[in-house]
């Protein structure tokens, strides 16, 4: 429920799309396999796409023979992200792979499909092309998030949450092993595989 | 800092998410509305994904293009009809116009987005020969809003969104600039430019009782 002012008096961080996977072998083994994508339509490094996927977690390497990678339209925001926001969510900056990422520029990246049914991020860079698909999508749901029930915990989250039940990360058509685990997010019983649509990021000064 | 309370989960129906800019321009400042036009990008709804943009450059003429600058330009019309009925119809600068009614819808063919909000954003879309363009300048910082009700443009949802303010704005038919410029206008509390980026809208039908 919008609470008031109707103008949010914080700065805003960031703005756009931000779905993820996030892939478990064992589910109480660590992730096998993560990935965030993002759609940006506002930062301070401006607007653009970002893939941060982790083929390998627990592995601090980079390419070429692993992709521990930050794939992006835009390096600065690239950057931004993995530095102000990545480095704020514990899942990820704490994998031995987040300190050997390596970012690279993206060649293409495009959408398919639609988000009341299955649905795919495809993104395509020198030598590899990555997929994150979902599927078993359920009905959206609006969050307004105070910092506390956030990743980061220091910021106001505005997003729309659809929860997949299926999902898959593919580079070049290889599926990378693991299906999604379980998770609570203010306290909605949902899945390591979601979509944001919508999502807005305001920092208490 | 003590953080505000908050319901996490709105209980409330998702209609529609996405990008929503738009343009408003008057020849007069103490007059009418001479010039109107919105862009979307829809990201969700219970019509599918799609971009479209409406420019109304006779807001009260019930004519439509080409013998009048009534013309809306969509990817997805069953999406475009959605929007037209449940959400434009209800914005007050749009509600009762007869250029509304008249408008054709024709398919997009093209589209196009130049610049940032960082100097110059300019949105364009085609259908044939015809063309339709949006030019926001002199961005200012964005702010997140969020409304219920009583305070939202339809009246009748829960709608979030974060908005940059253009203190320049222009909007263009088969490449001729529509006559007018943008007003400063009251905006939740303050006065705000008649031209302004929305990025990340959701619309939200309240549960019955919560609204």
């Amino acid at each position: 429920m919008p609470i008031q002012p109707a103008v949010n008096p914080y700065p805003v961080d960031w703005s756009g799309e931000n779905p993820g996977i996030l892939l478990k072998e064992d589910p109480d083994g660590p992730f096998s396999a993560m990935a965030l994508f993002f759609r940006i339509a506002y930062s301070p490094a401006g607007p653009g796409e970002a893939l941060l996927l982790y083929e390998k977690p627990g592995a601090a390497e980079s390419l070429p023979g692993t992709h521990n990678v930050m794939v992006s339209t835009n390096e600065a925001l690239g950057r931004f992200l993995a530095e102000s926001f990545v480095a704020r969510l514990a899942a990820f900056a704490e994998a031995p792979a987040y300190g050997a990422l390596r970012h690279v520029p993206a060649r293409a990246v495009r959408a398919e499909g639609d988000p009341r049914s299955a649905y795919a991020e495809i993104v395509e860079a020198e030598g590899f092309t990555v997929e994150l698909r979902w599927s078993e999508l359920g009905e959206p749901v609006a969050l307004e998030l105070p910092p506390s029930l956030t990743g980061p915990k220091d910021r106001e989250l505005f997003t729309v949450l659809v929860e997949a039940r299926s999902a898959s990360i593919l580079i070049d058509g290889r599926a990378l092993p693991g299906v999604p685990g379980s998770r609570v997010q203010a306290g909605i019983e949902t899945t390591t595989a979601f979509l944001y649509f919508s999502e807005s990021w305001m920092t208490p000064a | 800092m003590s953080e505000r309370a908050r319901t996490p989960v709105n209980g409330g129906r998702v209609d529609w998410t996405g990008d929503n800019p738009g343009i408003y321009l008057k020849t007069d400042p103490e007059g009418d509305w001479t010039a109107l036009a919105v862009s979307f990008r829809v990201t969700m709804s219970p019509q599918g994904r799609g971009r479209a943009m409406l420019v109304l450059g006779a807001p009260d003429e019930a004519k439509g293009y080409p013998e009048a600058p009534n013309l809306c330009i969509a990817e997805n019309e069953a999406l475009m009809r959605y929007l037209l009925d449940g959400f434009v119809s209800k914005f007050p600068t749009f509600r009762g116009r007869a250029g509304l009614a008249a408008m054709p819808i024709r398919p997009l063919e093209d589209a196009s987005v130049e610049g940032t909000y960082q100097s110059v954003q300019v949105e364009t879309v085609k259908s044939g020969n015809a063309s339709l363009a949006m030019t926001w300048g002199e961005l200012g910082a964005p702010f997140a809003v969020e409304v219920s009700p009583e305070q939202c443009a339809t009246g009748e949802h829960d709608m979030y969104s974060l908005f940059m303010e253009a203190s320049f704005g222009a909007i263009a038919v088969d490449g001729q600039p529509l006559p007018g410029r943008v007003i400063k206008r009251p905006f939740f509390g303050t006065m705000m430019s008649s031209a302004f980026l929305a990025f990340s809208e959701t619309w939200v039908t309240p549960t019955v009782g919560e609204g």
